[in-house]
């Protein structure tokens, strides 16, 4: 099992929530947790005035400007603030794909788990993330890789399976990914993606 | 308020699996409402109210309710264990009542209904955990009673190790109070660990220490020495109960019977005179003990005994308790102590091995003890580390 993270010692935590009993409660808790609480009325959330952070802890029964949560959920774990169950409050708590919500009025427990499940959960999103853009690219790649396939098969007379093992061992003496071998099978000018000291000069 | 009777709920199980750390608890809290009502300079009385939830987890929820509606009470000392308290804990939130928490624990909770007066996890696990390492080395191999105390604490035990190069031979949980335990007995006196952390409670862990001792003595082993038992819980009021195996064991705690302080020579003393057929005074006793007189020292501090006046006053109190001076922590309301180690000794008592050179400040969530700080867990998750 992969460990977990569970010190957020030093995060930094932007809280959108107007100023109350619900703010002050959530900032102390998160406080003796070892984080850094920052504030941010979300009536105001112009997007070049919201501080630097690392966590996003907000109001989800108010009607902070979508753009700027879009935004912030791209990038950062979010915590959903919850007071009202109105389905049209909860809906904007999917969009916003938030790792974990803590219930209003705020408890000492559950901020806790709030913040664990928030930061391993986006951790998780992000490693999720990284898996599909590698696949993508090497989806990408699928139709080059069955040309120079192809290509050697009818150049060299031989199997697919002797030709596929070919450009595998070519990409593997180059270290470059095999479809970009596999470019240069089809077209031998192309050694861009080459490290450098492969690389032939490019004819003039 | 002054002349004023204040009644106090006294709630531990004096039967089922670990009654003998109910009795000794109840015991320190009686003590200390006996001393603190026989003080000529004060008017304030305590008067306890007593309830047994007879060791079932499930009862406590009803027996806190009756005590905090039936009875009126606002402040209750009690629960050994963390089902019996979690089960308790929103019974209290709800009738703004606060319970005085006299036992160490695994921590990750930080109540604003609690007062939390054993060790907290960087006072009892991390030490014993560098103590082990540096003394007797990092194999070892865990046995436990199958809840949240022994999960969590063999958790930061596991990761404390691994993090410093040692390794877990074994790792084995037993439901409270089973004593079918001559399996992995053997199995672990096959495996030749550094030592053995034991988080069973109660029966279980007495039959343990039994079976072991016996099992290596079998084998020619010299147990205490090869391969000693260590644990954050055994105590004082236990060691009768382990027989000839009472000898050897390691624990990790605040207090040990035999720590030289005046207060403690006074507490001991007046121990010995009534409960002297409980055994020697133990941690969780003197943590009740601490309890009870936090609750007097904050009521008169505030000169109510309402649930927000006490819970304000409460915060950053101090008091010369039998281990030394214990301060309440103003943000979590778990208490600053001295860590220590004890070695057990045959007739019942501990030598302490070791002791921290100040107190330490509780940290619940081992937030600042911690190893690894968000810094520390550098490795990012789309890069392997290569070996």
């Amino acid at each position: 099992m992969t460990r977990i993270k569970t010190n957020f010692r030093g995060l930094r935590a932007l809280v959108l929530h107007g100023e109350g009993a619900t703010t002050d409660r959530l900032a102390g808790i998160l406080q003796r947790l070892g984080l850094i609480v920052l504030f941010h009325d979300p009536a105001e959330t112009e997007a070049a005035a919201l501080p630097e952070c690392d966590l996003v802890l907000f109001d989800a029964d108010e009607e902070i400007e979508a753009s700027v949560l879009d935004r912030l959920a791209a990038t950062l774990p979010m915590i959903a603030l919850i007071g009202n169950e109105a389905p049209s409050r909860l809906a904007r708590v999917v969009r916003f794909r938030c790792n974990s919500h803590i219930l209003k009025p705020i408890r000492s427990m559950g901020v806790y788990s709030a913040l664990l499940l928030a930061t391993n959960g986006h951790e998780q999103h992000l490693q999720t993330c990284r898996e599909i853009e590698s696949f993508r690219q090497r989806l990408a790649g699928r139709r080059t890789v069955t040309k120079a396939v192809l290509k050697q098969m009818t150049l060299c007379g031989i199997d697919e399976d002797t030709a596929y093992e070919e450009l595998r061992r070519r990409a593997m003496e180059l270290r470059v990914p095999i479809e970009t071998a596999a470019r240069m099978t089809l077209d031998p000018s192309d050694t861009e993606s080459l490290p450098s000291p492969c690389r032939r000069p490019r004819k003039a | 308020m002054s002349g004023d009777t204040v009644k106090v709920g006294i709630m531990f199980s004096l039967t089922g699996s670990y009654a003998a750390i109910g009795a000794a608890m109840r015991a320190g809290a009686d003590l200390a409402i006996a001393e603190l009502n026989a003080r000529p300079d004060s008017n304030l009385r305590l008067e306890s109210v007593f309830a047994d939830p007879k060791g079932d987890a499930a009862a406590y929820a009803d027996v806190a309710r009756r005590l905090l509606t039936d009875r009126g009470l606002t402040h209750v000392i009690g629960c050994y264990t963390s089902s019996s308290r979690k089960e308790v804990l929103p019974v209290f939130e709800k009738h703004d009542a606060l319970l005085w928490y006299p036992s160490h624990y695994e921590g990750f909770e930080s109540s604003e209904n609690v007062v939390y007066t054993g060790a907290a996890p960087n006072q009892h696990v991390l030490p014993l955990a560098s103590y082990l390492l540096h003394n007797h080395g990092g194999r070892g191999w865990f046995v436990g009673s199958n809840y949240v105390w022994a999960w969590e604490n063999n958790r930061i035990l596991r990761e404390t190790m691994l993090a410093e190069g040692g390794e877990v031979l074994g790792e084995r949980y037993f439901p409270v109070g089973d004593t079918d335990l001559e399996d992995v007995v053997r199995q672990i006196v096959e495996d030749r660990p550094d030592f053995i952390f034991t988080t069973l409670i109660g029966e279980s862990g007495y039959q343990f220490c039994r079976l072991l001792r016996a099992e290596a003595e079998r084998m020619g082993i010299d147990q205490a020495a090869r391969m000693p038992v260590a644990s954050c819980s055994l105590s004082e009021a236990e060691l009768p109960h382990l027989g000839a195996a009472a000898d050897g064991h390691l624990s990790s705690s605040v207090y040990f019977s035999t720590i030289e302080t005046a207060e403690n020579a006074r507490f001991s003393a007046l121990w010995r005179e009534r409960y002297a057929h409980l055994g020697n005074p133990c941690a969780d006793a003197e943590a009740t003990y601490i309890a009870v007189r936090l609750l007097a020292g904050a009521i008169e501090r505030a000169g109510d005994t309402s649930f927000h006046a006490v819970r304000e006053a409460v915060r950053g109190l101090k008091l010369d308790a039998p281990q030394g001076p214990v301060t309440v922590d103003a943000d979590n309301l778990h208490c600053a102590m001295r860590p220590r180690i004890g070695r057990s000794r045959q007739d019942g008592t501990f030598d302490v091995v070791f002791a921290a050179q100040s107190v330490a400040a509780p940290d619940p969530y081992l937030v600042w003890s911690g190893a690894e700080a968000p810094d520390a867990q550098s490795t990012p998750h789309h890069l392997k580390v290569i070996r």
